[in-house]
């Protein structure tokens, strides 16, 4: 019964995170986006909603107020020592930070949500109606962004792939829909990522769309 | 993909693979130039210096000359449809560049054109 007293662990929406962190719901859905503001979803028949655990914000806003080591390393790597979390948790969840860019970028149809996340020389290629696409990764914020709100797409992991500086990401994503898809459609991605300074950054998105 | 495909493709995947290997053998990019789109990229660090763009990769083959001890394993072949992803681990890479006994770890990633599978990018971690 001690729980009933307890302070309440999760915020129910972007107010209350936004409130619980004392800034606009406009920061806080862009800290999401390109700080790694862990925020979750829960899927509902329309529209999804979000939620976000008090711990998860504080330990968030303690790497934020840490600011990234001066030796380089990122601040998953430094918090290692002592914490008994292992550093390969620490690496996957950064990279599934960076990912959410996409996820976020896709979901509001603001490509620019997704640039952040990307490396300055990002390439992609794929087919999209039998035409091949390859080129900059400019391509796909402009697509994202005249795609426009794809609010229930539900992404997946399907396989995430960690070798020392590089990361292979098979992400599977059903129920895009938008003003360029139209009926709800099915992508399969797999992102190449780089640690530079640190930080994983996106070098490369190839696609498959499903029939 | 049905289950029948698989074993022709992932042939198909491993011949364009062969030719990256064979280039990396014989310290001569082109017998490699031809497996790689012309969009494809090249990403990753050498000697702590972050290089990219498959130039670098082409001169870098031709600088580094043989490397008739290398030693290569492909970890894995995903196939999604018209996309694929090739681990590969090279060990006992050698050469004016590389130097003695090098490993590298590779993640290619390919896409099937009306000319076949081409590799898109390579991503490489030396250890």
């Amino acid at each position: 019964m001690a729980e009933r007293n307890a302070p309440q662990r999760t915020l129910e929406s972007w107010k209350q995170i936004a409130a619980y962190l004392d800034r606009s719901e406009r920061t806080v859905r862009r800290w999401e986006a390109s700080e790694g503001l862990p925020v979750h979803r829960r899927r509902h028949q329309k529209q999804d909603s979000v939620f976000a655990f008090r711990h998860e914000l504080e330990a968030w806003r303690q790497r934020r107020i840490d600011g990234p080591a001066e030796d380089g390393l990122p601040p998953s790597t430094r918090e290692v020592a002592g914490s008994g979390v292992s550093s390969y948790l620490l690496e996957h969840d950064a990279i599934t930070r960076t990912m959410h860019c996409y996820i976020a970028a896709a979901r509001e149809g603001n490509g620019e949500l997704f640039r952040p996340a990307c490396h300055p020389q990002a390439t992609m290629a794929g087919y999209c109606q039998g035409v091949e696409y390859s080129g900059s990764m400019e391509h796909v914020f402009a697509w994202v962004t005249a795609n426009g709100p794809a609010p229930n797409i539900e992404p997946r992991f399907a396989r995430i792939e960690i070798v020392e500086t590089i990361a292979l990401v098979h992400l599977e994503v059903q129920k895009w829909t938008g003003r360029l898809l139209g009926a709800p459609a099915r992508a399969s991605d797999v992102f190449t990522l780089l640690r530079v300074n640190g930080e994983w950054k996106i070098t490369h998105k190839v696609f498959h769309w499903q029939d | 993909m049905q289950s029948t495909q698989y074993p022709s493709e992932y042939d198909a995947i491993v011949r364009t693979m062969q030719h990256y290997i064979e280039g990396c053998r014989h310290g001569r990019s082109d017998q490699m130039r031809g497996a790689f789109h012309p969009q494809s990229s090249f990403f990753g660090y050498a000697g702590g210096n972050l290089v990219t763009g498959t130039d670098f990769l082409f001169h870098w083959i031709d600088d580094n000359g043989p490397a008739p001890g290398i030693e290569p394993r492909i970890v894995s072949v995903d196939i999604l449809e018209t996309i694929a992803v090739v681990r590969l681990e090279v060990a006992g890479f050698s050469g004016k560049l590389a130097g003695a006994d090098v490993r590298m770890s590779d993640v290619f990633t390919l896409l099937k054109t009306d000319t076949g599978w081409t590799i898109i990018q390579k991503a490489f971690h030396w250890h």
